[in-house]
């Protein structure tokens, strides 16, 4: 299991983590290379069913990060947001997904150590719960491939 | 307690009441039906058409599930609890106009679970008969009655809207709730290894024929387009693979998260026996413990997915 | 040079929060505005936060897309590393000369990576972190600094210093290191100046006895608030900096420097210390891993802003112990921590350990701003604050010239904001003919229609110097781009956003017909905008873009496995692609809008807007629902700095009614509310229709009716309001009368209204202090909890006392009881300085009663605005825009924000006719882009979308289906995640863009 290398796609909201991701750059932080962001104007953004595309795709690992709450840069976005991950985190893990597999945060554009701890422990979770054969489509339809 | 005589002239009066009064221009209730252990819908819209109204311990079917097509007239519902909760679901979504739809409650002691009627008299049923509490069933040279208590439909032995208090009006005595659903077999698999839980829910669904009988019986499910109708783009395949249908089921359970009263009617509607309620299930008992809600008992209630409160806990997100 | 013009551009002095404010008003509203910064970047005080009260929002978070903002603005001119020299001229044309420093980095050239900092060997003292850690003396002030561009330090530069080293012109790959560059004069012509110079805290080296000077386990605030921040010296981790070890007990310090005229000259209070000190000590807790203990020395908690009491309170249940005392000394103890020793409020002597200590500082004009004011020939008062009337809040002494934030007086966030807002309106008034002749517009062609043509996608892949390229295979990534479906050019470039490379690209879009761009490059949070504008440029529209950020997302945190670093700048790039080929152009609509403002409630707040509109020629209607204007202005006397109200009032009625742009309809209200920002038409209740272009809401409050202490019983229990009629009158009762008792917080500070009321403190004080200049012999007793005359009304405090009125404080569980016998009023109250029981025989007893809101529900569902639970109508941004609503096209002033004090309501009625302006000044504004639209063929009618969007922008329609109002909607996306069938499609994050993003993904 050693040398599965976890692929895990995130969704960050632009005004908080996406710039967390930024400024973690300009510190040179350093993190594990196996997330590919997606970003959104906002969590309110979010809709589940593209947490459940990325699974069903074959992503081992899904990260959802935005602003704290309080913090949205369109007032209530993530607050509307916190509802969905609540339902949909409840769900999945009792439909029985591990729980290492799917990740929430809240981290601010300031808080770029945290993006670096959260990101390192994201990928190790993840990493920990080895590939992603439960909630996986075994074949895409053609209308699916794009 | 009113026998079903008793009750169904209570009903045939509300109706003509509703009609005459100018509180409904159409009645929607049950009437006999053609074949036996089963009722069918009826609109009655003349006091002649009232006197073919009946009650029965099979009107499972969920009545309100009407009301979208006709909200541009002012409806009666004979309604049991279910029944009128999905009214309230409606109209708090909009979907019909509060001023159209009058409610008749009636007050319910559950309905007849087929599945668990046949486990217990199995051989072809000629006529039956019935009342309050017992089913009495007539086959080629035999009779047997059933108390209806051992065969109740699964959501109704935790209704807890037996008696529908928010109606317009409530014909016959009230009978008491039942205690609410535990959900102690979802705490029980809570306890399990993500392996057997996902192994449980897809065998659940395996069977699924994707016929969508469950969407098309459900009171709130009346988007124009469906989710797994969608083409531009088409997310959910729309074949019997197995994840499309584990997803599938997993995304209507979600959609009825905060909406779905339980009523059962997909469960009934559902040709292979699928539990597909068990997936409402998993939400219903969510928005309880997070936000203590309980929908279609209040017409002024906001669903949970439409508001928020500041302090909501989420103690997974970090 | 020197003509009689006016000149339609305003210079702006100060980069912090205030002046970025003013800054934005003025040029949205057609000025243009010369931003004038001394340091290397704007952002001020603020950006040094971590968090603000009373609502724990990232400061950075919060006040980031305002830098953006005035960083990138066409009619802001940012001049950084910038002196003012003079100002000559008179209002309406002032010449004032600029020195600009050199900065020694040519900014057309920095591309902030940072290599620079890396190689510098020079450390030093990092101001930016309080000197709790280093910089280089190459640096940007802070990661998210506006404009992101390197400075040298030139007083440490050992190139500038000695002539050795040159290490960072020689590592810069952009070849942006210029150590030639000299300091320029300029003349600047502008209309008006506005001074936001902002403050420094107290430094409290010299109180020898808190030993700050010598004992590392004593902080300043503002260093203990760097400790707090992420980007602070210790990453956020509380710890004491002399052995770096987390505390477990930590005392704060309140009024060091503030209400002191014995060490320090400070006779005000900071009025932002107490709910600073408070919010440090919650985040305090909240960072520690162990638990932690914070004690907080006070004398009076001045908890008297919006939500602040309440905040007060959450501390409170938090653990955080609240002890009324005065500390004398601080004594180091041999552990690293600190013994403090204090006399209560009983005056006991105590002393208590703890691991550190806190000093809440007070704010304190620099020595440079008043070597400015004087220079520049305005008045000041003692403290070095400009000098203004309570009824033009802003204006200094000498005309053209206008103050905001702390520099009129020590102030929060919200408040200053409101001033600088007000600053914008004050300074503009005069220059309203010179309006747009100053400004400038970008002219784009007309884009090219791509609609049903293939994709045909260029990519862009930057090297970025090294920052890139040092790390990712370049090439590599720009071979595999053109193997991407619908790729029709890639490219590398050295970089993307350098001049000729923007050139390249809008030619290679000609050359090949290219009709969406990917770049590959930095961070789209930076850099979209300017990408963009070459489309733009190009002739195609600026929605076709997507960017790939493979530098701060890639390269600079995978420096150490360039193979996964390129694989995933592949995967970034093919993501990009994917989305990019589903974009559509997006079009932006223009709207008309009607010039003509709404002000509801004929009071002081919405006179005043009134008033300022016009001076823009704007139209107002004023709806009062009374026989009169004026509010409650109507039945008080005098401001606390003495000013008379009536004949006040009296001048601004007059005005009204005198000015051809206002109508004022009395005995009305409204009735009916149809239509949105620029377009809306009220119904009144008098029948006439009004079509307006925006709303304001000044529907003020009340004074509580108490039902405590005998009011309407006993006629010598009168209210605050009541006494100001009376002495209005010449009250020969009042006149006459020996002994006066008034007790503050009737109504307010309790469980059922849990907030401070805010001019009741001061409204007490300056009634003591008129009564005893009246009649020295008058005995008067003030009965308090917490005396709160905040900022410069502390005086007045002082004053109070030096004339003799006694102030007694009572616990809210031990009010005082007020009882008759016959025609004596026995008021009696608990000691706790003497520790006995009081008895006053009052021959008045004024009630301070509270300021209690209007309850307009009614009105905020007609206009789709929010109340809060008390009844104050609830603002966008409780720190940032504390005069808007979130709806569009709607604003607030006055008490129906909050209790506040005359020379406050006329700042925010003058901040809401400021914002206002910014809208009404566009004949026509811009909507769309990136906003949602409803397919209405799925909608369903279900109202979630229209109850989860936070701008009100979505309503059903006749068919009662969805539909969005693009001047309404910001784009968030929350409905589109909300609906069950999709009907909102979010322009620019599409489903089928998102579907595409993550399929490339994976």
């Amino acid at each position: 299991m050693s040398d599965f290398e976890p692929k895990i796609v995130a969704f960050f909201c632009n005004w908080c983590t996406y710039g967390a991701a930024d400024l973690a750059g300009v510190s040179r932080l350093d993190y594990p290379p196996n997330f590919r962001v997606v970003r959104l104007p906002c969590t309110g953004r979010l809709n589940p069913k593209y947490i459940l595309e990325a699974f069903k795709r074959g992503a081992d690992g899904v990260w959802v990060s935005g602003c704290h709450p309080g913090d949205c840069h369109y007032i209530a976005g993530n607050y509307h947001a916190r509802r969905k991950f609540v339902l949909l985190h409840h769900m999945l893990e009792t439909l029985g997904v591990e729980p290492g597999r799917l990740h929430f945060s809240w981290i601010s554009s300031a808080e770029a150590i945290k993006f670096q701890e959260v990101a390192r422990d994201v990928v190790e979770k993840v990493r920990a719960c080895g590939p992603n054969e439960s909630f996986r489509k075994a074949e895409l339809g053609l209308a699916e491939v794009a | 307690m009113m026998s079903l005589e008793d009750l169904i002239k209570k009903i045939q009066e509300a109706a003509k009441r509703a009609l005459k009064e100018g509180k409904a221009e159409v009645v929607l209730g049950y009437q006999a039906g053609t074949t036996p252990m089963a009722v069918a819908p009826l609109f009655a819209r003349t006091e002649g058409d009232c006197d073919k109204l009946v009650w029965s311990n099979f009107a499972k079917t969920n009545l309100s599930t009407y009301l979208p097509e006709l909200k541009d007239k002012k409806v009666a519902i004979i309604a049991k609890g279910c029944d009128a909760r999905s009214a309230v679901g409606q109209v708090v979504e909009h979907q019909i106009p509060r001023e159209n739809v009058y409610v008749i409650g009636v007050p319910c002691t559950g309905m007849v679970d087929l599945e668990a009627l046949k486990s217990k008299e199995a051989r072809p049923v000629a006529a039956s008969d019935e009342d309050m509490a017992t089913i009495k069933l007539r086959g080629d040279g035999w009779e047997t009655n059933i108390a209806k208590e051992e065969i109740l439909r699964r959501n109704c032995k935790t209704c807890i809207c037996r008696t529908p208090k928010m109606a317009d009006e409530v014909i016959g005595d009230e009978v008491p709730s039942m205690t609410p659903d535990d959900y102690a077999d979802l705490k029980e698999l809570a306890a399990k290894s993500p392996e057997e839980k996902m192994a449980y829910f897809k065998g659940m669904v395996k069977d699924c024929l994707r016929c969508y009988a469950c969407r098309n019986a459900c009171p709130l499910c009346y988007c124009p387009v469906c989710f797994v109708d969608e083409t531009r783009p088409q997310w959910l395949g729309k074949s019997q693979d197995e994840m499309d249908t584990f997803v599938f089921h997993l995304l209507r359970g979600f959609h009825c998260a905060g909406r779905c009263t339980g009523c059962g009617a997909c469960e009934a509607a559902c040709p292979v026996g699928i539990k597909v309620r068990e997936f409402n299930r998993i939400m219903e008992e969510e928005v309880q413990k997070d936000w203590n809600y309980i929908p279609g008992l209040d017409w002024e209630q906001k669903p949970p997915l439409t508001t928020y409160r500041p302090d909501d806990e989420a103690d997974f997100i970090r | 040079m020197a003509t009689n013009k006016v000149v339609g551009a305003v210079l702006v002095a100060g980069g912090g929060v205030a002046g970025m404010q003013a800054a934005l008003d003025l040029a949205n509203a057609g000025y243009y505005v010369y931003m004038v910064e001394k340091s290397l970047a704007i952002g001020g005080r603020m950006s040094q936060l971590d968090k603000t009260f009373p609502t724990n929002d990232c400061s950075m978070c919060i006040i980031s897309p305002k830098l953006v903002e005035v960083g990138r603005h066409i009619n802001v001119e940012l001049l950084t590393l910038t002196d003012i020299l003079s100002i000559d001229g008179t209002e309406g044309n002032f010449q004032v000369k600029v020195r600009k420093n050199p900065r020694f980095i040519d900014m057309s050239k920095c591309i902030a990576c940072g290599e620079c900092t890396k190689k510098c060997p020079v450390k030093v003292d990092n101001d930016y972190n309080e000197n709790l850690d280093k910089r280089k003396a190459i640096y940007v002030q802070y990661a998210q600094a506006v404009p992101l561009k390197y400075g040298i330090d030139a007083e440490k530069c050992m190139f500038l210093t000695k002539g050795k080293c040159g290490s960072c012109k020689k590592v810069c790959p952009a070849d942006a290191v210029d150590y030639d560059q000299k300091a320029e004069e300029a003349v600047l012509n502008v209309g008006a100046v506005i001074l936001a110079p902002g403050f420094t805290p107290y430094n409290p080296r010299e109180m020898e006895t808190y030993r700050y000077a010598d004992d590392p386990s004593v902080m300043t605030a503002l260093e203990f608030e760097r400790l707090l921040g992420a980007t602070g010296p210790t990453m956020g981790h509380v710890a004491r900096m002399s052995d770096h070890k987390e505390p477990k007990s930590i005392a704060f310090l309140q009024c060091v420097g503030s209400r002191d005229i014995n060490r320090s000259d400070n006779g005000y209070c900071s009025s932002v210390c107490c709910m600073y000190a408070i919010k440090e000590a919650i985040i305090a807790k909240e960072h520690s891993k162990e638990p932690l203990d914070v004690t907080i020395f006070y004398m009076d908690i001045r908890s008297f802003g919006k939500d602040f009491e309440k905040y007060y309170e959450k501390a409170k249940k938090a653990g955080i112990r609240f002890v009324r005392s005065r500390i004398h000394t601080v004594e180091p103890l041999k552990d690293g921590g600190v013994r403090m020793h204090y006399v209560t409020d009983h005056g006991q002597s105590q002393s208590e350990e703890f691991d550190m200590a806190v000093l809440s500082h007070g704010l304190v004009i620099t020595g440079e701003t008043k070597d400015m004011s004087h220079k520049f020939g305005l008045k000041t008062d003692k403290y070095n604050f400009a000098q203004t009337s309570s009824f033009a809040p802003v204006a200094m002494s000498r005309p053209g010239i206008y103050a905001c934030g702390v520099f009129t007086g020590p102030k929060d966030i919200p408040s200053s904001v409101m001033e600088a807002s007000a600053a914008a309106a004050a300074a503009s008034s005069k220059l309203a003919p010179a309006r747009g002749t100053l400004t400038k517009t970008v002219e784009v062609p007309a884009p090219m229609d791509v609609n049903g043509e293939p994709p045909r996608i260029g990519v862009f892949i930057c090297h970025c110097g090294i920052n890139i390229a040092g790390t990712i295979d370049v090439p590599k990534v720009v071979e595999f781009a053109k193997s991407l479906p619908f790729v029709e050019y890639a490219t590398n470039t050295i970089f993307a956003c350098s001049q000729d490379s923007q050139e390249k690209i809008v030619s290679l879009i000609k050359e090949y017909r290219l009709n969406r761009i990917v770049v590959s490059a930095c961070s789209p949070r930076t850099h979209e905008p300017l990408f963009q504008e070459t489309l733009a440029a190009a002739g195609l529209n600026k929605y076709l873009f997507e960017m790939a950020n493979i530098r701060n997302h890639d390269s600079w945190v995978h420096s150490n496995n360039p193979a996964e670093a390129t694989r995933k700048a592949m995967d970034m790039t093919e993501m990009a692609v994917a989305k990019a080929a589903l974009l559509n152009p997006l079009t932006e609509n223009v709207i008309d809008v009607d010039p003509t403002a709404l002000v509801i409630g004929g009071g002081v707040a919405g006179l005043n807007t009134a008033l300022t509109l016009s001076t823009q020629g704007f139209k107002s209607v004023v709806v009062e629902k009374s026989d009169k204007t004026g509010g409650l202005a109507n039945r008080l006397l005098s401001t606390a700095k003495d000013e008379s109200i009536p004949e006040y009032l009296a001048a601004l009625q007059k005005k009204v009614a005198e000015d051809p742009n206002i109508t004022v309809v009395l005995n009305s209200q409204v009735d009916k509310v149809d239509g949105y920002v620029g377009n809306f038409e009220t119904t009144l209740t008098t029948g006439e229709s009004v079509k307006h272009g925006v709303t304001i809401i000044a529907t003020g409050a009340q004074e509580y009716k108490p039902t405590e202490y005998l009011y309407g019983q006993n006629p010598k229990v009168v209210t605050h309001l009541e006494l100001d009629e009376k002495m209005k009158a010449k009250d020969e009762a009042v006149d006459e009368a020996g002994t006066f008792v008034f007790v503050q917080c009737v109504g307010s500070r309790e469980p059922e209204r849990m907030y401070c009321s805010k001019v009741c403190c001061t409204h007490t004080v300056h009634s003591a202090v008129t009564l005893k200049k009246k009649n020295p012999n008058a005995k008067i007793f003030v009965l308090y909890r917490d005396m709160r005359t905040y900022a410069q009304k502390e005086d007045i405090y002082k004053e109070a006392r030096d004339l003799g009125v006694i102030f007694i404080r009572y616990e809210l569980d031990s009010k005082p009881k007020v009882t008759e016998s016959g025609d004596v009023l026995n008021v009696e109250v608990h000691d706790p300085v003497s520790g006995r029981n009081l008895l006053i025989n009052p021959d008045f007893l004024v009630l301070a009663a509270a300021i209690v809101s209007g309850r307009e529900n009614e009105l905020g569902m007609k206009y789709k605005v929010p109340l809060d639970d008390d009844g104050w109508f609830f603002e966008a941004h409780q720190k940032l825009r504390p005069v808007d609503f979130a709806t569009d096209g709607m604003f607030m002033a006055g008490l129906a924000h909050y209790p506040k004090p005359m020379d406050e309501v006329v700042a925010q009625a003058q901040a809401a006719a400021a914002r206002a302006v910014t809208i009404l000044t566009q004949p026509r504004m811009t909507v769309g882009g990136i906003v949602a639209e409803i397919n209405q063929a799925k909608c369903s009618g279900c109202g979630v979308c229209v109850a989860v969007c936070p701008y009100s922008a979505i309503e059903f329609d006749e068919k009662g289906k969805a539909k969005v109002n693009e001047a309404m909607c910001k784009g968030c996306g929350t409905c589109a995640a909300s609906c069950r069938s999709d009907a909102p499609i979010l322009r620019g994050f599409t489903n089928a863009g998102l579907f595409a993003q993550i399929a490339a993904a994976l």
